[in-house]
């Protein structure tokens, strides 16, 4: 009898804790609508854009992928102080990112981060790339294939070093999911048909590749 | 006669449905995208990259004497396979895998556009 029980408690328990856990991604993506942020951020896969103008009219970066690319407490934060990332407005070579993101409670932003990081893609392998300062990383960010071109990185004494044009990588280690780097690296169509960094696959080597993502993944 | 009319027609529908045709962007709007980020709305060098930290200049495409030294070969393997393909800065990045072929041969057409030259022989 008391085995009985204790069966029915734990599968009680199990299907409460399913329910619980494919109700909570769903709240987060009605906050998500009712908060207009579907306006600006598409979030269902695969990539729509086939053209430049595909790209420019969009408002705000693709999210179909942002639980293979971001991580969850940075996302949960960032929601609620959204600090720009890019210096430039989205889709703009001229004008200063207004900074002007919608900020949200902290309760909104933990279940909207919830929904986010529910979308992952099946092209971002886990566990491949571990953060990690390494010379051949340095040397194809820094001389191979200049990444500070067009995307700021830290410098020497907390200077921030870089380009413009690209979205920053200052607070990597805190943003973004290192495999994911990695798997934008070598696959980066998927992600970002149309996009203006260069396509780097087939140029570099994976093992360049990698290095490089564990490099930027280290950036504070 | 009438052969050759359905082929011509043919032809058209073919080229009128092609995705590949159909998605095309046009030269400027791809020199406005992927260029101008480091030499400029307008080519003359001045893109929003080209911060202290730019180590190099980025060219000047309205230069018609510095563009004249060059031959349509040699922006063109510039553009596909980097500036270090010509012992030039690495911040000019490969575009081979981005762009195709001809979008990198009207690319070349359009910066003649520019700098109202021709290339050296």
């Amino acid at each position: 009898m008391k085995l009985y029980a204790l069966l029915l408690s734990v599968t009680a328990l199990f299907f409460s804790y399913s329910v619980f856990a494919a109700a909570a991604p769903a709240d987060g993506e009605k906050l998500f609508n009712s908060n207009g942020c579907q306006s600006c951020h598409y979030t269902a896969g695969p990539a729509k854009e086939k053209t430049i103008a595909d790209q420019l009219a969009k408002k705000g970066p693709e999210l179909w992928y942002a639980g293979s690319k971001f991580q969850a407490p940075w996302l949960t934060a960032w929601l609620q102080d959204p600090q720009p990332i890019r210096p430039l407005a989205y889709n703009s070579l001229v004008d200063k990112n207004p900074g002007n993101h919608s900020k949200l409670a902290a309760a909104d932003a933990s279940q909207i981060a919830e929904f986010l990081m529910s979308l992952t893609s099946a092209d971002v392998e886990a566990g491949v790339i571990k953060p990690k300062k390494n010379p051949k990383g340095r040397l194809i960010f820094n001389k191979k294939m200049p990444c500070g071109g067009c995307h700021q990185y830290p410098g020497r004494k907390g200077k921030i070093m870089g380009g413009m044009s690209g979205p920053s990588l200052l607070h990597a280690k805190q943003r973004l999911n290192p495999d994911w780097i990695y798997a934008y690296m070598l696959n980066p169509k998927t992600f970002k048909p149309i996009k203006m960094m260069p396509v780097f696959a087939g140029i570099l080597s994976e093992k360049d590749m990698k290095s490089v993502s564990a490099y930027v993944a280290n950036f504070d | 006669m009438f052969k050759s009319r359905f082929i011509s027609i043919l032809l058209v529908f073919f080229f009128s449905t092609s995705p590949s045709f159909a998605a095309s962007d046009s030269t400027k709007q791809v020199f406005k995208f992927y260029c101008a980020q480091c030499h400029g709305d307008t080519g003359t060098g001045d893109g929003v990259n080209v911060t202290e930290d730019f180590a190099t200049e980025p060219r000047n495409f309205t230069s018609g004497k510095e563009m004249s030294k060059l031959s349509d070969a040699d922006i063109k393997n510039v553009i596909m396979d980097g500036g270090p393909s010509a012992s030039k800065s690495a911040l000019m990045p490969p575009w081979g895998k981005t762009l195709t072929d001809a979008q990198a041969d009207e690319l070349v057409a359009y910066l003649r556009e520019l700098c109202n030259c021709k290339g050296a022989e």
